[in-house]
């Protein structure tokens, strides 16, 4: 109960960091909102259809789909480890570890807000896509753009956690973070369609982190029918994210590092 | 058991550096008791081996009846820390920051109560990110404090205070002390050690080289100086030999320690008076904590 209250208040705290962040703000909102704009301007009206997995899919449900889920795996996967790292760095983390706040609380924090701050973000793009290019979803697709950012959420945020250890600076953090996140949607179906890439590649990408819940969302928000949910990234994303949620306990460090 | 900290043979090395060897000494509950020495002596490693934060190589380590490194929350909810440098997030305002801290200790202070103490009260709704260092330092202090700690771990609290906010930080943990609270506290300031401390340990190269309170480290460097300038037609050796003390020059300034300082000194004045050499700049000076420190530091030779 104190957990779950003080893991709350964390979030709460965190919410309020972002709020009053203007770089947090421009590239968690309005960059993932800006992509959709322009894709869907750009790409909208040529293309009628983007075949994905065999299915072909509105270019307008494609790009939603695909910049939505960006921007969630941009916001948790860079945003955890800008903020453990910077955390840790200036040796906010070590003062936690002072007191008797539960070792969880920090991390359980900070999840949840990753997760309030997905859910916001992929509110703002459907509204967008709904309201100005008369994107509507099937009624399924609900529940599983729910389920898929949970997925999202926990995967993302434990391969940030896992890389905790490895990047030692806010500074190397800041620009690997982002970078891991554009290259991986450049090979997973986000800004290019699919066919444009060599079979080589899309086999590699199916077993990365990214492809699987891009396909995923885009099947669910295109496609009628089912419950909109796929088996496959559940599977990727899971292992993706359970290996790193080990890595990441088994070498946690709370204390500055040293160079 | 009255000690708060008991520490017995501790040493902690990093490589081939020994930071702390083989030190030992005992916090009493309600003193404030510091630790003072240069940049390097292990203060810090000493400090964040109570806190927790390290391992001891050899040597035990009791902080409340507790082995640190076993202590938990229940443990973590009687001490409070002020550590050397650890930031803060910048966007949150004062308020906000000691308000989440309260809210992991189970007899917090009140967050007013808290500002008020460390002297921050009109910065309350200010962000931290617009504080300046001395009053992000009291940021720090609150935090160590906001839990209500039967002891505090302060490490060099008062870096970049000037000095007025100093004496107000001062009569602060005074007032902490006769709260009831144990303090330990690490500085460099010598003013700070003498004016706070009931005892301090001077740790250099990692050992503790003297230990008491600052009145029985001032006697131990013992005498008290008398010095002046040198004036035209002062022989020292025959002002020595008439004074019967031994004078030494450096520079521009005879001086003499002094066993028997006044019997001493009269007999100077009335040599002077009788070979009608005008003394300029006379100074009789006692030692401070400053002498003891560069003497048991082995600097002052």
């Amino acid at each position: 109960m104190r957990f779950v209250r003080l893991s709350l208040r964390q979030a709460q705290y965190n919410l309020v960091a972002y709020t009053r962040s203007a770089r947090t703000v421009i590239f968690g909102v309005l960059m993932p909102v800006g992509f959709l704009a322009l894709f869907n301007s750009v790409f909208g009206g040529k293309f009628k259809t983007i075949p994905v997995g065999g299915h072909d899919i509105s270019t307008i449900a494609f790009y939603t789909g695909g910049l939505t889920t960006y921007g969630v795996m941009l916001g948790t996967f860079t945003g955890i480890l800008v903020a453990i790292v910077g955390a840790r760095e200036a040796g906010w983390l070590k003062r936690f570890r002072g007191t008797p706040m539960p070792s969880g609380v920090f991390l359980a924090g900070e999840i949840l807000y990753l997760f309030v701050t997905s859910l916001g973000l992929i509110i703002v793009m459907l509204a967008v896509s709904h309201f100005g290019y008369r994107l509507s979803l099937p009624a399924h697709a609900y529940l599983a753009i729910f389920c898929y950012t949970v997925l999202g959420v926990f995967a993302f945020s434990a391969m940030g956690l896992a890389l905790t250890r490895l990047i030692t600076t806010s500074e190397m953090a800041g620009s690997v973070g982002p970078f891991t996140v554009v290259i991986l949607s450049f090979v997973s179906g986000v800004f290019l369609a699919p066919n444009l890439l060599p079979q080589w590649l899309l086999t590699f990408s199916s077993y990365l982190p990214l492809e699987p819940i891009v396909s995923g969302m885009q099947h669910a928000i295109a496609l009628p029918g089912g419950s909109g949910l796929q088996l496959r990234p559940f599977i990727v994303l899971g292992i993706w994210g359970a290996v790193s949620f080990v890595i990441a306990q088994s070498n946690f460090t709370w204390e500055p590092q040293r160079h | 058991m009255s000690n708060v900290i008991e520490v017995a043979g501790l040493t902690k090395r990093f490589g081939s550096l020994t930071a702390v060897n083989d030190v030992s000494f005992s916090v009493e509950r309600g003193e404030i008791f510091g630790l003072l020495g240069k940049n390097g002596a292990g203060k810090t490693t000493t400090v964040e081996i109570l806190e927790g934060y390290q391992s001891p190589d050899e040597g035990q380590v009791s902080v409340l009846g507790v082995d640190p490194k076993k202590g938990g929350g229940t443990w973590k909810d009687r001490i409070g820390l002020v550590l050397q440098d650890s930031d803060f997030d910048p966007s949150h305002t004062v308020t906000e920051t000691v308000k989440l801290f309260a809210g992991f200790f189970s007899h917090p202070k009140s967050v007013a109560e808290t500002l008020d103490l460390v002297g921050l009260t009109d910065k309350a709704d200010v962000r931290i990110g617009r504080l300046s260092g001395g009053q992000r330092r009291r940021v720090d202090v609150a935090l160590g404090i906001v839990g209500s700690p039967e002891l505090l771990f302060l490490d060099e609290p008062t870096t970049g205070f000037d000095p007025s906010a100093r004496r107000e930080f001062w009569t602060m943990l005074e007032g902490l002390r006769s709260a009831g609270t144990s303090i330990l506290l690490t500085t460099h300031y010598m003013e700070e050690a003498q004016h706070l401390c009931d005892r301090i340990a001077i740790l250099a190269a990692g050992r503790i080289v003297a230990e008491g309170t600052s009145t029985s480290l001032i006697a131990l460097a013992g005498t008290t100086t008398v010095r002046f300038n040198v004036v035209d037609g002062l022989d020292v050796a025959s002002l020595s030999n008439g004074v019967g003390i031994d004078f030494h020059v450096a520079g521009d300034v005879v001086s003499a320690a002094l066993a028997n300082a006044q019997s001493e000194l009269l007999r100077l004045l009335q040599y002077v008076e009788r070979v009608g050499l005008e003394l300029d700049g006379l100074e009789v000076v006692r030692p401070t904590l400053d002498d003891v420190f560069l003497d048991v530091t082995g600097e002052n030779s």
